[in-house]
């Protein structure tokens, strides 16, 4: 159980990131975005094909080459092209439906249309193929009481780290403060001078960012697929409506538990012989916090209308 | 506008097609029948009452395992026949009320969550069911599907439809569950239209525009919305049943949420709300996606099969975007029967 825990945290921490993002986009703009598991992807995938060495011909229809760049700068590219798309997405596609007071179930369906379009078209671009990174194999050490490679454990350290930031960036700066207040109502913190639109731009591109920062957590300890996002998406929305939805520090710990959950439930004895049923039983807990609790561990009740 | 829309992309077939047009297109309308019937089902809940459903898939998953582990079939690995004795209809029944009873479970949240919630419930409880029935292989044969259950609804195929396909060179299996799959649809139309015309019908849309005004009159809304999700449920079972069939084997995979995504395309352009529109959205539908893989082909010339499939689904996520932006109440939709401009409170 012990050696599932590990394997818990680092899927947690993947799910903790990706939740957070997911939960400032929901708090401020109020849409459910199905297509976050594509932006997840494009992380992983934009890295993938910055760092690949140049002879691996794996891209689009095996015309394209990798670029074959540094490893670490490859990944701050990525992240800043996931930053770039979500930008785009919004000034493009959801800030016009917002002007024009398309009702939120359109736009979550508009969402579920750009999941699947960029999902496939990562497909057709990246090959269905499983890739991985080029990072040579690690050999598991013991950390404290659980075994990870040195790798997973730095990205643990570091999705901690980036948790904290976050926590830090939203109760203590100027835009922090103001997408809080955007979230809490959008009339009010126009009135008080904030110009919401630039807001929710910047939530966009910090959202997309984060996203992409999960992506590519989940590529170094799993690997690249084009579905990769998709794939964990419904956990990730467990773990924002666990930790209760549109709360920041709620999504944090709310992913972190899905995740241990998740692994954790591989090694309970009623489970045994049954290791592919293990995501149900974080999509249950998510349906029965939704209808016995639906402001989560940690949201305040009149959040929820 | 929209027959002549019909009429025209089925013509597009046999200008496309040089070679055996005729096979391609009752192939496709096989499945457009198929989709079609199941999207039907997806506006009772969506068009009809207002109820985001994403989890259609599962409810055709329902009545698909139920009614087929309750005739002859073989399952899982060994894949020895197992019988219960149970001839086609009355399993079909059973499959039916199965799902039905499902869409109840799965309703009961809807009576407590809003819009976008309930979106998220369906589809984690339709993944829920993929992955249970994935899992139980002693039952439900997991990953290595059911197989060999063809023969119960094949006996009862009729001497004209295997003449006519002998003469045509189709496949008269084919043909036969295609000619079921939308004799089903005209029932299914001919009771629902009654419905809806009925008391029930009317204060289904009103529960639909007003759930308060509802319940002050004294009407029970979640009994309403229960009712609906239950009448919606056991349509797709019945879908979910012809495609197995028409499959000859079935697989989990089948109910993944795609399938749920590509119902909801059918509807929404064939109109939400509209009683006839998802048969007309199913055959576009069905023409566009079988006439991409061809022009699919043509223009990536060393992409894979799975690469070629995705160019379908590339174009049904742009489809589901653009009519949603601009034209959300579908091709044949009327304005005044959306509900999607409607802030969730």
């Amino acid at each position: 159980m012990i050696e599932q825990f590990g394997n818990g945290l680092l899927l947690g921490i993947i799910i903790s990131v990706a939740s957070v993002a997911l939960s400032l986009l929901y708090g401020v703009t109020r849409i459910v975005n199905f297509a976050h598991g594509e932006i997840i992807a494009l992380g992983a995938i934009m890295t993938l094909f910055f760092s690949n060495p140049i002879d691996s011909k794996i891209l689009f229809l095996d015309r394209f080459a990798p670029l074959g760049m540094n490893f670490s700068i490859s990944i701050l590219i990525a992240i800043l092209i996931c930053g770039i798309f979500g930008g785009l997405l919004e000034i493009f596609l959801f800030r016009p439906l917002r002007k024009s007071e398309v009702g939120n179930i359109a736009v979550l369906v508009v969402t579920i249309g750009l999941s699947i379009f960029f999902r496939h078209l990562y497909l057709l671009f990246a090959t269905g193929r499983v890739q991985n990174f080029p990072l040579e194999l690690e050999r598991r050490q013991t950390y404290l009481f659980f075994d990870m490679t040195p790798r997973n454990f730095q990205v643990l350290i570091a999705g901690l780290i980036v948790m904290i930031f976050i926590g830090l960036f939203l109760s203590y700066t100027k835009i922090g403060k103001a997408m809080r207040a955007v979230r809490d109502s959008n009339e009010l913190a126009n009135v008080s001078g904030i110009n919401s639109d630039n807001i929710i731009l910047f939530t966009w591109i910090a959202s997309s960012m984060l996203a992409g920062l999960a992506g590519i957590f989940q590529a170094i300890i799993n690997d690249v697929r084009y579905n990769m996002g998709f794939l964990i998406l419904l956990l990730i929305f467990a773990g924002t409506v666990l930790g209760g939805i549109g709360t920041s520090f709620g999504a944090m710990v709310g992913g972190l538990l899905i995740g241990i959950f998740v692994q954790v439930s591989v090694a309970l004895p009623f489970m045994e012989g049954h290791t592919e049923a293990k995501n149900a039983v974080a999509l249950a807990i998510m349906i029965l916090i939704l209808l016995f609790r639906p402001q989560g561990i940690f949201g305040q009740k009149e959040r929820i209308s | 506008m929209t027959i002549f829309l019909t009429a025209g992309s089925i013509y597009l077939v046999f200008i496309l097609n040089e070679e055996g047009p005729l096979r391609i297109l009752f192939n496709l309308l096989t499945f457009a029948g198929i989709y079609g019937l199941a999207a039907i089902g997806l506006n009772v809940h969506f068009g009809l009452t207002g109820l985001l459903n994403f989890g259609h898939a599962s409810f055709m998953g329902v009545g698909a395992y139920v009614t087929l582990l309750l005739i002859p079939h073989a399952a899982g690995r060994e894949g020895e026949i197992t019988d219960t004795g149970l001839t086609f209809f009355p399993a079909l029944v059973i499959g039916i009320i199965a799902a039905a009873l499902f869409g109840l479970l799965l309703g009961l949240p809807a009576i407590r969550l809003r819009g976008d919630y309930l979106a998220i419930v369906t589809i984690a409880a339709a993944e829920i069911f993929r992955l249970l029935v994935r899992d139980l292989e002693s039952v439900t044969g997991g990953v290595y599907g059911i197989i060999n259950f063809s023969e119960s609804l094949q006996i009862y195929k009729p001497e004209f439809l295997i003449n006519f396909s002998e003469r045509f060179e189709l496949n008269s299996s084919q043909m036969w569950v295609g000619l079921l799959s939308w004799i089903s649809i005209f029932i299914v139309l001919i009771l629902l239209r009654r419905l809806i015309n009925s008391p029930w019908g009317r204060a289904l849309r009103a529960v639909r525009e007003d759930e308060d005004a509802v319940r002050a009159l004294g009407k029970n809304a979640i009994w309403l919305k229960l009712q609906s999700f239950m009448l919606g449920a056991g349509i797709a079972g019945l879908a979910g049943v012809f495609l197995a069939f028409n499959y000859g084997s079935l697989q989990t995979t089948t109910f993944v949420p795609l399938l749920t995504f590509y119902i909801w395309a059918i509807m929404i352009l064939g109109g939400v709300g509209s009683l006839t529109g998802p048969i007309f959205g199913s055959i576009i539908f069905w023409v566009i996606i079988s006439e991409t893989d061809r022009l699919a082909q043509l223009i990536f010339e060393n992409a894979n099969g799975q690469q070629l499939a995705g160019v379908r689904f590339i174009l049904v996520g742009l489809l589901i975007m653009l009519l949603m932006i601009f034209r959300p109440s579908g091709l044949l939709g009327k304005k005044e029967e959306l509900l999607l401009d409607v802030k969730s409170s």
